[in-house]
């Protein structure tokens, strides 16, 4: 079963022919090219895979792609920062050594823009909740939550 | 994974009537967070899903002095739910230790019940404010009162056609007592599956407990109603030694298993303190300490 669907990917508006047993996560890596969203368990556990939909942040390895129809796709290749620069999350995870693989990092970005765009200064506790769908197996997540606090500061600059 | 079939319905009606068609091959799917993981893991190859995503019946949440849930509410709006929060926290308290932000804001209230697991967190809550679950069909809807919902790991009482509406929960607010709950879980690691989990409800005539209800996750085919520790408790004073009493109960009276989680022995002795430290929380939380 095959399907066009239409939504809005990165503030574009799109369009793809998809079959009905694809997730999210494939359509935008093999249909749109952006690889940029890992597939890390693919069972919905590690968080590798998040974006947003609708400016929430879910797994998109167990999204069925046909339930994005009409809504709106945030994935790390849409956010941008002022003239072109990396958006001031991706600043603070590069300063504040919350990258090492980076194979969990698109993921972590987009859930720590999810919890920021909620609540512009989370404490420590609402940072860990916040991030607690994504795994990590480098940092030790200490440089993590550094970075989203920063990321917090620099928001509010 | 195998392919399936994907169908949108936006009425209920509709989704009957796919259902009556494709009996046996099709599955209903809310937010997928368990069903479409088990068609990856190849525990289940339905040949086509019916999402309930797109039915406005089953969506809102309602407040008219007591609570009604769309089946379809997300996890998510639950936890962020005011009425939820300021008259329900153990409810409240269940939603926000669900899984992951990821997959609140995907699950569903119905769809945790719908998979009937033993170990779904929304279910002890629900089941010490007696919550009545309102199940359509194409005949017409019935109510069933969460304590005869679930028959089993992964089995309720509804037929495959059957489509969770709506789960109400009475205003719980006793104009008499004074009325506290409170829901804990225990695992691993935050975001896990529960070991066990553990609701407790008290209406308190000062120091006379006059109702109590207690309830159990993980530790039985099904959430458990444990009937024989609450008739301890209610009509009279809770002291230590009944506390102790009441925990050796609930000891013999939940049915774990042993697997890849904990053992019987440890859920056994995690839920008779968790019921314990359920209902001192709940009388806390009656005289205003939390």
């Amino acid at each position: 079963m095959k399907k066009t669907i239409n939504f809005i990917l990165n503030g574009h508006e799109v369009s793809a022919e998809v079959e009905s047993h694809k997730m999210l996560l494939q359509v935008l890596r093999d249909t749109f090219g952006l690889t940029g969203t890992k597939e890390g368990c693919g069972m919905g556990e590690c968080g590798a895979c998040t974006v947003l939909v609708d400016g929430m942040n879910i797994d998109s390895c167990i999204f069925p792609a046909f339930e994005v129809h009409g809504k709106s796709v945030t994935s790390i290749e849409g956010l941008l920062g002022e003239g072109n620069r990396l958006h001031s999350i991706q600043e603070s995870f590069v300063e504040k050594g919350g990258v090492q693989c980076g194979f969990c990092t698109p993921g972590m970005i987009m859930s720590a823009k999810a919890l920021l765009d909620e609540t512009p200064n989370p404490e420590d506790g609402e940072i860990r909740k916040g991030i607690s769908g994504n795994l990590c197996r480098c940092t030790g997540y200490v440089q993590i939550i550094e970075s989203v606090k920063d990321a917090a500061v620099r928001r509010t600059e | 994974m195998k392919k399936f079939d994907y169908y949108q319905p936006e009425t209920l009606k509709e989704a009957f009537s796919l259902m009556e068609k494709f009996k046996g091959r099709a599955k209903y799917v809310a937010g997928g967070t368990d069903l479409i993981v088990r068609i990856k893991q190849k525990v289940i190859q339905p040949g086509a899903l019916i999402s309930l995503r797109g039915i406005d019946a089953l969506k809102s949440i309602r407040h008219n002095g007591g609570l009604s849930m769309g089946s379809m509410t997300l996890i998510r709006n639950m936890e962020r739910d005011a009425v939820i929060t300021r008259d329900y926290p153990a409810l409240k308290q269940a939603v926000s230790v669900l899984a992951n932000p990821q997959i609140r804001n995907v699950a569903t209230v119905g769809g945790n019940f719908c998979n009937s697991a033993p170990c779904a967190d929304c279910a002890p809550p629900l089941l010490v404010m007696e919550a009545i679950l309102m199940i359509d069909g194409p005949g017409g809807t019935r109510e069933v009162p969460v304590d005869d919902f679930f028959k089993g790991p992964g089995e309720n009482c509804m037929d495959s056609v059957e489509i969770l509406k709506a789960i109400k929960v009475p205003d719980i607010r006793n104009p008499k007592f004074k009325t506290g709950m409170a829901f804990l879980k225990t695992g691993r690691v935050a975001q896990d599956l529960a070991i066990a989990s553990a609701a407790a409800l008290v209406s308190m005539d000062g120091k006379i407990c006059r109702e109590c209800r207690l309830a159990a996750g993980s530790v039985g085919p099904i959430p458990l109603r444990l009937r024989r520790a609450e008739k301890l408790v209610k009509g009279e004073e809770i002291t230590p030694e009944l506390l102790e009493q009441v925990g050796k109960t609930v000891e013999q009276e939940v049915s774990p298993i042993t697997d890849i989680r904990s053992t019987e022995e440890y859920r056994r002795l995690v839920t008779g303190v968790m019921i314990r430290r359920g209902i001192g929380q709940a009388i806390g939380m009656v005289n205003g300490e939390l």
